[in-house]
């Protein structure tokens, strides 16, 4: 199985599909991005399994996946300090009060 | 003479617009330029008026395209023919009197100068009337005539009564101007399914009855355009059931009166008949409808008239049934007895108002003939003239009215219309019965003035009493003028060339042989008839109320007897002064009948067709209301949003390609 | 029974499960190789901790469970041949995004946190629009001709260097450049209010 592309794959869109579920139906902010930082390390596997079964992809799957897991890195710290702000003004984590902009 | 003719409407327009801008500055001396421009008008139109009669027309003077439409193009322009001349000359010979009348008669109302605006502006209407040579033109002119006679019969628009009379006579009118209105198009119709579409009068009739002679199938038949515009012509000239206006319409101040209801207005109905003669010669059986319908109206109205106790009133239904009178004459087919009848009842009948209101004018505003009485004494120059009206008017010899009723009758009778004669001698006797009743009531016996009033009756001014002697003067001679000889007068020679191809479809149509005419065979017979028939009026009039003519025709009237016969019939006696119930059947028809269907309606366009509407906005709002929900302002609502759109195209993408 | 014992029963249930489905597959033949196994147990491992993530109350634990998911992620990335990314997995990952993220947990914490519920009304939706959403990533991978070998390729470090400060220098800088961006704005929206309360 390890020697097989779509058990990686598979394995990533499952790891996907169970942070997208994490994102759309928890209510704290930061299990949000934790949801988040989960997709992005699905797709970061899907990318590493590329890199491992694609000759053409060898190395470049790796540097890709470097780049994603900066970025994610990045991602995460500004979210963060975002959350942290709003918690300033708001006092609560939740994001089903953050309804401002409602009708 | 173009020019002379295209001023003749122009100048009391301008008077109009004059006295319209500046009169009310003017104050007493409003009437100046009104009545001076009438004048001039007049002078024109007698010098028009012969120059046509003595073989100089026709004329006619195109002043220009109107509406030009690639292969249809309506003319701006007159037309001046005999039948224009003899109109012309009741037309501003009456206008003028009145004019001159009313300086008198109206010198006391504040406002003086908005009538003479009026006046003019309805003698304009008029003259474009009568002067027109095409369709359109006649129609604008007909409803600016409606319009005057509004403006005019609601002169005193404080008053609720003269109001309401204004309304009616405007909304009956424009009933008729309907038909009119679709007889025109009707006209159309046909010339441009002929090939070329015309609106020019002669020119229209012209092709219309060739058609129809020729047998070729016309878009709308010849019977019904005739109809359609006898339709307008009834609305105008107030024939049943459109008669219902006219006496209202003495609402109006008595020139008014006299000027539209006896003299012009009315006439339009006559005269857009006798111009469209051809039209009805081709088709015998509207002519027998307008024939019945004319002697029904006279009939009816005459009728009414006996138990009338409105001096105007009597006078309003006494011109009805004249003009029945003109229509039936124009049913039978004697187009030339109807003119001369037109034409002699303009004079007497304008006589008879300005007289009326002379003696209102006298009495102080008391309109209601069972309190006057006794007057002849105290108005002599109006109860002179208003006598020699009435005797004209019941058609007894030698003056104006016998010629023309006579001829009227004579006529029905020789062109085989048998019904229409009796009818209308029953007619003449009806109608000498109540003119001499109201002379009777008027002038002869005791006063029943009230006793505050009696010491101020007077004499009108001379300048109401000229144009009363004037006016006179026609009514006792134009018969003598324009009828002998019997049975080739010199109207009937004028008019001939009007009429000749009319007369003679008729006679080819009906197989009737013209018969010169026996003084002494049947035209003998029914001149004595006629003759017989208005004595036999007077008498019974001067047996119930009285008579002082001269020393020895004497007799005191009897109220008694008076009693006693209304009471041995009270049904008509009811009838009659209920005027056979019309108004009240219309009022029941169209007010409160037409009312619920009003009512009916509103409610349907209130409950449906705004429900309707209001509907789709209401669906609109609560489906905007409904979606908004969707609006949360939780990111996360959006993103599942986001997820599930992906969700659907990919998973889509994959099914569809995936086969 | 009390409740201590369940707990312990439920956890033996589930090591028991964890450690003997890959011994029964190995033995069924499925998984071949030793390699295929830990591929296996890795996979396992990270799946639970995930849904453990994204489910559990406590935000503090579902910190704790993230970090294990990232652990076993890494192992994976050394199963498929890419040790420097593993290695940077848990230096990153586990390292500085985990521990930012328990300080985060830790500044928003309110006292009515724990008994609120956990999921959102729309928490159904949001299963089914996931699972859908594998299940047509699962197909469309199935479906799909890779153009993969039979064997994995391994990344050696000294070529992915090579690369990195060669052929991706500018996408590096640019990341680089990109960190500091985040820092400074993260620093600067975190930062407390002039006066304002804590």
């Amino acid at each position: 199985m390890s020697n097989s592309l779509d058990a990686y794959l598979i394995l990533s869109a499952l790891l996907f599909a169970i942070g997208t579920f994490g994102f759309l139906a928890r209510r704290n902010a930061i299990s949000m991005l934790m949801s988040i930082e989960l997709m992005l390390n699905g797709v970061n596997l899907a990318i590493v399994a590329f890199g491992a079964f694609i000759p053409n992809l060898a190395q470049d799957g790796s540097v890709i996946a470097l780049m994603v897991m900066a970025v994610a890195a990045a991602e995460a710290t500004v979210g963060l300090s975002i959350v942290i702000a709003i918690y300033r003004n708001r006092k609560t984590p939740l994001v089903d009060e953050y309804d401002a902009m409602r009708r | 003479m173009n020019l002379l003719i295209a001023v003749i409407p122009i100048l009391p327009l301008a008077g109009f617009a004059i006295t319209a801008v500046i009169g009310r500055r003017l104050g007493k001396q409003a009437h100046l330029i009104p009545v001076g421009l009438i004048v001039l008008t007049w002078v024109i139109s007698m010098i028009v008026a012969f120059s046509s009669l003595t073989g100089g027309g026709p004329f006619e003077v195109t002043l220009y395209d109107w509406i030009p439409a690639g292969a249809f193009n309506v003319e701006a322009g007159f037309y001046v023919d005999n039948l224009t001349a003899a109109l012309l000359i009741v037309v501003t010979t009456i206008g003028m009197l009145v004019h001159v009348y009313s300086i008198g008669y109206m010198g006391h109302d504040p406002g003086y100068w908005r009538f003479f605006a009026y006046l003019n502006l309805f003698m304009f209407s008029m003259l474009l009337l009568v002067l027109a040579n095409s369709w359109l033109v006649v129609f604008v002119a007909w409803e600016l005539v409606g319009l005057c006679s509004y403006l005019l019969i609601g002169f005193w628009y404080t008053r609720r009564s003269a109001a309401l009379a204004a309304k009616k006579a405007f909304i009956v009118n424009r009933v008729g101007d309907v038909g009119f209105a679709l007889g025109i198009m009707a006209i159309f119709a046909n010339t441009l399914s002929l090939g070329e579409p015309t609106l020019n009068i002669r020119e229209s009739i012209e092709m219309l009855t060739n058609a129809a002679t020729a047998g070729e199938p016309l878009v709308i038949p010849i019977q019904i355009v005739a109809l359609l515009v006898f339709a307008g012509a009834m609305g105008k000239s107030a024939q049943f059931p459109l008669h219902v206006w006219l006496p209202d319409a003495m609402e109006g101040p008595t020139p008014v009166s006299a000027l539209i209801h006896a003299a012009t207005m009315v006439n339009a109905g006559v005269y857009l008949v006798a111009r469209a003669n051809n039209l009805f010669a081709a088709a015998p059986s509207a002519m027998v409808v307008v024939a019945a319908i004319g002697i029904f109206t006279a009939i009816l109205a005459a009728s009414i008239a006996m138990t009338q106790t409105d001096i105007k009133r009597v006078l309003a239904y006494s011109t009805l049934s004249q003009l029945g009178y003109m229509f039936a004459a124009l049913g039978v087919g004697a187009f030339t007895a109807a003119i001369f009848h037109l034409m002699t009842h303009g004079f007497f009948k304008g006589l008879l108002f300005l007289d009326s209101g002379s003696v209102i004018h006298a009495v102080h505003d008391e309109q209601d003939m069972r309190r006057m009485g006794g007057l002849s004494r105290k108005i002599p120059i109006t109860y002179a003239t208003m006598l020699i009206g009435a005797v004209a008017i019941s058609g007894i010899p030698p003056l104006a009215g016998f010629f023309s009723k006579d001829e009227i009758l004579g006529e029905a009778f020789k062109l085989g219309f048998p019904w229409v004669w009796a009818i209308g001698i029953v007619v003449a006797v009806m109608t000498a019965f109540y003119m001499f009743r109201l002379i009777g009531l008027t002038f002869w016996g005791e006063s029943r003035v009230d006793p505050a009033v009696e010491p101020r009756i007077h004499e009108s001014p001379p300048v109401m009493t000229w144009p009363l002697i004037l006016l006179a003067i026609p009514s006792v001679a134009l018969g003598l003028v324009l009828g002998l000889p019997l049975g080739n007068g010199i109207l009937q020679s004028w008019l001939a060339p009007v009429f000749e191809e009319g007369v003679h479809a008729l006679e080819t149509a009906r197989n009737i042989q013209p018969e010169a005419y026996s003084i002494l065979g049947v035209d003998g017979a029914l001149i004595v008839a006629s003759v017989a028939a208005a004595a036999i009026g007077l008498v019974v009039a001067w047996r119930f109320f009285g008579v002082e003519i001269g020393a020895r025709l004497r007799r005191a009237p009897d109220p008694e007897a008076v009693r006693s016969v209304s009471a041995r019939a009270p049904f008509l006696y009811r009838a009659s002064l209920n005027k056979w119930w019309f108004d009240d059947l219309y009022d029941l028809l169209f007010i409160r009948i037409g009312g619920w269907i009003a009512a009916a309606a509103w409610w349907f366009d209130r409950e449906v067709v705004d429900g309707t509407v209001n509907a789709i906005g209401a669906v609109t709002r609560q489906t905007g209301r409904g979606l908004s929900h969707v609006q949360t302002g939780r990111v996360q609502n959006y993103a599942l949003g986001i997820a599930i759109g992906l969700i659907v195209m990919a998973g889509s993408y994959l099914v569809i390609v995936g086969r | 029974m009390p409740r201590g014992l369940l707990t312990v029963i439920a956890s033996m249930f589930v090591v028991g499960t964890a450690i003997g489905l890959p011994v029964l597959l190995f033995l069924l033949g499925l998984l071949k190789t030793p390699e295929d196994v830990l591929f296996f147990v890795f996979a396992e491992v990270l799946l639970v901790s995930a849904l453990l993530v994204v489910t559990m109350r406590d935000i503090i634990r579902c910190g704790l469970a993230m970090i294990v998911c990232f652990g076993a992620l890494a192992g994976i990335y050394v199963i498929a041949g890419a040790p420097l990314v593993a290695a940077a997995q848990v230096l990153v990952y586990i390292g500085a995004i985990s521990v930012l993220i328990l300080f985060a947990i830790m500044l928003t914490q309110t006292k009515a946190a724990p008994s609120s519920l956990v999921f959102q009304t729309q928490a159904v939706g949001a299963a089914l629009a996931a699972i859908l959403l594998a299940i047509i990533v699962v197909i469309t991978v199935g479906a799909t001709g890779w153009g993969a070998v039979d064997q994995r390729i391994h990344t050696a470090t000294d070529e992915l260097a090579t690369l990195l400060f060669n052929d991706y220098v500018l996408p590096f800088e640019v990341v680089s450049v990109l960190l500091l961006a985040a820092v400074i704005g993260g620093v600067f929206l975190a930062k407390r209010e002039e006066g304002g309360p804590s």
